[in-house]
């Protein structure tokens, strides 16, 4: 497995790779395994999870496609089954799909600067920046169409974006390390 | 515990194919997808319900003429209904409808159902309705190899503009077939963490920590093998000198017949009489009387 990890990536492995992480991004989102109950109200979620890990280990572009089928289906969802007066707003392509397209790009140019310093610390980062660029993004962007006044988006910035951030970060290291078999210290890794 | 905590999407019919050999089995794949695109934006951006009886009909109509018997169609849609009616309840609580001039049918507290909620929840599920029987109505009567096909064929003209049609339609297509696999493998987790004492039943409380360690034995291992399958699939793939789109010739051309454009035409005037009934006053008719009745 080790010789995997380290594989030259070829087109087929882009492909496969993102369709896959697209596939679970929909799964968590479906079956509600992505959801976590919140003292805020809103659920935090880790459904942008999978373009994080897509992102890592493919690069930006997969990471990209994997963003675009998360908010394809989230647009779907909003707009097939409604949960609240929040899913009407995600009805609107350019605040449910928009602002995922960029998860990917700012988690990999996070992992890719550190890297070379310290492997699963770059791996917490690439979690925390990806999961704030979708907090931000998205927040802006129902800012941006009056939905809320501004006034009230740092609140909700701060309520769920730095617990997803956190969550994030924990299951993309999990996952990445135990992937990649990267010794974290602590132990070695039986996979 | 039960057994059917486990199960998540064995149910689904969704996304199964049914070979009966009917007509439209044997329509152009090209043609069924842009029927099936086409109802789905109709029917999200339809707000009537006589519009979306009439492209219920529309998809009873396709279903018997792909011979597929309605009692399994239905089977598929049966889950979902606990889900739905949910759905209904927090649609009529959460997104109020109260304006002047509507008939108030139960106030409690800050709960007020009004005959406005009872047709935005008939809306609800006509249109999950629609959309789940249409797109099972697609999946039933396409092979996975005519849809990858048909959806790239249809993003073709995005090639000439320089995005990569070809990997974006097979990338979608990995994506449609994995995930049943994934609830098969969530089902397997599950159980096997649960044979070791691990508890996933209904969360009870707001204990978010103790919600979030539940689901990491059951996320990692399952992103892990899911990456695991993954490499299977790549390897499979390599094994058979698979490039990616670029100079790629086709077994198969699809060449679309009278029949198809027929098709295409009779769904694209039932869409446009349904989106059209929306500004007719049939709707209107209905609200009264139902707040007629109920007085």
């Amino acid at each position: 497995m080790s010789t995997e990890a380290v594989a030259k990536s070829t087109p087929a492995r882009k492909i496969v790779i993102a369709g896959v992480m697209g596939a679970l991004a929909v799964f968590l989102g479906w079956t509600h395994l992505g959801f976590i109950p919140w003292v805020a109200g809103a659920a935090l979620t880790i459904m942008h999870v999978p373009v994080i890990i897509g992102a890592v280990l493919e690069g930006p572009v997969v990471g990209t496609a994997i963003g675009l089928i998360f908010g394809l289906f989230s647009l779907l969802q909003a707009a097939l089954a409604p949960t609240g007066p929040v899913d009407v707003w995600f009805q609107n392509p350019v605040i449910s799909v928009l602002p995922r397209l960029f998860i990917g790009v700012v988690a990999w140019l996070g992992y890719k600067a550190l890297k070379k310093v310290n492997e699963p610390l770059a791996l917490a980062v690439a979690g925390i920046l990806g999961t704030l660029t979708n907090t931000v993004l998205v927040l802006g962007a129902i800012g941006l169409f009056k939905h809320l006044p501004w006034s009230a988006l740092p609140p909700i910035a701060i309520a769920n974006g730095l617990p997803e951030a956190v969550l994030a970060a924990i299951l993309t290291v999990a996952v990445v390390v135990a992937w990649k078999q990267i010794e974290t210290g602590a132990r070695k890794s039986r996979m | 515990m039960s057994a059917s905590e486990f199960e998540l999407l064995r149910t689904v019919t969704l996304g199964q194919y049914l070979p009966t050999g009917s007509a439209i089995h044997r329509a152009d794949p090209r043609i069924k997808l842009l029927a099936g695109l086409l109802l789905v934006v109709a029917v999200t951006a339809m707000s009537s319900i006589a519009g979306l009886c009439l492209s219920f009909a529309l998809v009873l109509v396709g279903f018997l003429a792909a011979r597929i018997p309605l009692g399994y169609a239905l089977s598929g849609v049966k889950p979902m209904l606990p889900f739905l009616a949910l759905l209904g309840i927090l649609q009529a609580i959460a997104i109020p409808q109260n304006d002047a001039n509507t008939t108030v049918f139960w106030r409690w507290a800050f709960i007020t159902l009004t005959a406005r909620d009872a047709v935005a929840v008939a809306l609800l599920f006509l249109k999950f309705s629609v959309l789940v029987w249409g797109l099972s109505l697609l999946s039933f009567t396409t092979t996975t190899t005519e849809l990858t096909h048909g959806t790239e064929h249809l993003l073709r003209p995005l090639q000439r503009v320089g995005l990569p049609a070809h990997e974006f339609a097979l990338t979608l297509n990995v994506a449609l077939r994995f995930v049943p696999l994934l609830a098969q493998e969530t089902e397997r987790l599950m159980k096997a963490q649960a044979s070791r004492g691990a508890d996933f039943g209904a969360g009870r409380g707001w204990n978010f920590v103790r919600r979030f360690r539940r689901l990491i034995p059951l996320l990692v291992p399952l992103i892990l093998s899911t990456l695991q399958r993954a490499e299977d699939l790549i390897l499979a793939m390599e094994a058979r000198c698979y490039t990616g789109g670029k100079g790629r010739t086709y077994l198969v051309h699809f060449r679309a017949r009278a029949s198809d454009y027929a098709m295409l035409a009779l769904v694209v005037v039932v869409l446009a009489a349904a989106l059209a009934a929306s500004a007719t006053p049939a709707d209107a008719l209905a609200w009264r009387a139902i707040s007629t009745l109920w007085r």
